[in-house]
């Protein structure tokens, strides 16, 4: 059964059609503003936890060097001890555990100078961990890979040579052959080691140059099962830690806590911004309802005067309200995913989370405070069109 | 017999605050109207007329004394109540007509049945009392703006009766017809109080209320000849 109060909203709807058109017009905006805006702090948030989660399942042991004991001995070889080593093997069970050797060295190449990182890994590991995007890993004893910046900066290529070592020092200095180029890592690797500005050479080679053999600065353990993070980590604190603190234990889930909420808190500020424009769509809905309020003074002193219930004057008024809305929303609905999409993929330029329920449920969650922001606006002009006296109402002319 | 009157009006009072003093619009008024009358409301305006009718209409209440329609003191009764008299008890004939423009002929005849009954009407009332009053089937679809006086004056009666109310409250009917079509409208009116409608007719044109069996003068807010 037809209401005959909603075809009466439908018929004067339609009587004033530019005039609610307008009106809707401005629910459409806000929600596109809503969605988009919301969409856009979504997709960010979930592109940046997923770079960041790929370093989360690395937890990194560094020695302590801010316990060592003052006068001791302890400072000359203030690293990860063999033994050491293989307790934290121990503790960690099937995880992968990856001794890492590190300093800072100057190089050249031909006749340019520069500094950086060096690494020493197994050649192993090297290919289990590092993303070479050009060239191999290292396969000869000379062989290294080098980060994209180091690259970058000083034009290496496949081949090129590297004297490593300070350039003043008259001693010939030892050379590596670059035999891979590493995918830019950016600040987002969590695994404490910041390859882009660095060379990679193998174990053997970092401690026939700078020795310090069976002793570490860094040791990484590759989680299989991230959600055991702290538990693997306990086990290493426990057994390495266990007489006084020799080493420090970190992860990266702290540092993506601290970006997720700062992300999130972003997506609630241009959220707001966009609910401002929502706020200005309420007062235009408001203004045509009291105009077709206004309008109808007489129609409504006729539709009481014969018997109409304030309820039904409430209801039809509501439903104008309502119909404004569903127009306002369901284009805007429509809209919001293009113009979503192109902000996403303008903005972002990845546009692969846009569809995911937790960016595209903004969509409905727009066109739903759209619709109720108009029915809210509408309750002042239907309680007052219900509210007259059909008397004064009939005058009206 | 016929103890209860339809209508009785006791002692009743209308005054309307006004800055410049109170303005009595309805002095102590007392009045019956039977079951089955034929009633012209008669005077000068600024007589009370008009205030008169809001009472016997069930749109205003006394200042003081009481309103009895149908049994029932108006002024105790609910705002629902009250409205739902007014759509059961009560048809509306104006002057203007008063037609609701967002529906067509058929609809506004339709409309007081959904105010009752809550759907719209499958028993093909609304039909067959837009035929009783002359109104030529076809029009049924036209809006009240498409639509000539006469036309529009016979779906007002029309939709005044679907409910089948006691008491036909006619304001001026024919205030904005030319005579002949007046005339025509008066002839409806005359046939539905034959068929025991109670009938009460506002008007100034003494040619009008010569076809009521009774008139009630009113001036200066009393009743001078009844």
């Amino acid at each position: 059964m037809r209401d005959i109060f909603f075809d009466l909203s439908v018929r004067s709807v339609r009587l004033n059609f530019l005039r609610s058109l307008l009106a809707s017009i401005g629910i459409v905006i806000g929600v596109v503003a809503i969605s988009s805006m919301g969409m856009l702090g979504t997709n960010m948030q979930l592109i940046v936890k997923d770079q960041l989660t790929t370093g989360i399942n690395t937890i990194v042991i560094t020695p302590d060097v801010v316990r060592a004991e003052p006068g001791s001995s302890a400072s000359s070889n203030s690293g990860i001890t063999e033994s050491q080593l293989t307790d934290i093997r121990d503790a960690a069970g099937v995880n992968e555990v990856i001794p890492i050797d590190r300093s800072s060295t100057q190089f050249s190449i031909g006749s340019s100078n520069g500094r950086g990182s060096i690494y020493g890994l197994d050649p192993e590991d090297i290919k289990n961990i590092m993303n070479v995007s050009e060239g191999s890993p290292p396969r000869g004893e000379s062989d290294v890979v080098v980060g994209a910046t180091i690259a970058d900066r000083f034009g290496l290529k496949i081949g090129t040579r590297i004297k490593i070592g300070e350039p003043n020092i008259s001693a010939t200095r030892p050379v590596v052959r670059v035999a891979g180029i590493l995918t830019a890592t950016g600040m987002s690797s969590g695994n404490g080691i910041n390859s882009d500005n660095a060379i990679i050479v193998s174990d053997t080679w970092y401690s026939n140059q700078f020795g310090g053999e069976n002793v570490y600065d860094q040791v990484n353990v590759n989680l299989r099962d991230v959600s055991r993070l702290s538990e693997v980590e306990d086990a290493i604190d426990k057994k390495v830690n266990r007489n006084k603190e020799v080493v420090r234990i970190s992860d990266s889930s702290s540092r993506i806590t601290s970006v997720s909420s700062t992300l999130s808190s972003l997506t609630t500020f241009i959220l707001a911004i966009g609910s401002i424009s929502l706020l200005v769509a309420a007062t235009s809905i408001f203004n045509v309802m009291m105009m077709s309020v206004s309008e109808r003074v007489q129609e409504i002193g006729i539709l009481l005067s014969i018997g109409t219930e304030k309820g039904e004057i409430r209801r039809m008024f509501l439903y104008e309200a309502f119909i404004l809305g569903i127009i306002g929303a369901v284009i805007g609905g429509i809209m919001s995913i293009i113009i979503g999409y192109s902000v996403v993929s303008a903005m972002i330029g990845n546009t692969s989370y846009f569809f995911l329920p937790e960016s595209i449920v903004y969509i409905p969650g727009g066109m739903l405070i759209g619709m109720i922001v108009c029915i809210v606006s509408g309750l002042y002009p239907a309680w007052r069109a219900s509210n007259m006296d059909p008397i004064e109402a009939l005058r009206n002319e | 017999m016929d103890a209860i009157p339809l209508i009785r009006l006791t002692d009743v009072s209308k005054v309307y605050p006004l800055e410049s003093g109170d303005f009595t619009a309805l002095n102590h008024i007392s009045l019956d109207i039977h079951e089955g009358e034929f009633v012209a409301l008669m005077g000068p305006s600024g007589s009370g007329k008009s205030t008169m009718m809001n009472q016997l209409g069930i749109l205003d209440v006394p200042t003081t004394g009481k309103v009895y329609v149908a049994g029932k003191n108006i002024a105790s009764m609910t705002n629902l109540e009250r409205t739902h008299m007014r759509r059961d008890v009560i048809g509306y004939v104006f002057q203007k007509f008063y037609l609701i423009p967002l529906l067509s002929a058929y609809e506004n005849v339709e409309y007081p049945l959904i105010l009752k009954y809550k759907k719209r009407d499958t028993t093909g009332r609304a039909a067959a009392v837009l035929k009783s009053v002359g109104f030529d089937d076809e029009m049924s679809a036209h809006r009240p703006n498409q639509l000539s006086g006469g036309q529009q004056q016979r779906v007002a009666i029309a939709r005044a009766l679907v409910n089948d109310p006691k008491i036909l409250l006619c304001d001026e009917p024919t205030g904005n017809l030319d005579r002949k079509t007046g005339f025509q409208i008066m002839d409806i009116l005359v046939g539905l109080h034959k068929e025991g409608k109670t009938v009460i007719l506002v008007t100034h044109d003494p040619k009008i209320a010569e076809y009521s069996h009774r008139t009630i003068q009113l001036e200066d807010g009393r009743v001078v000849e009844s």
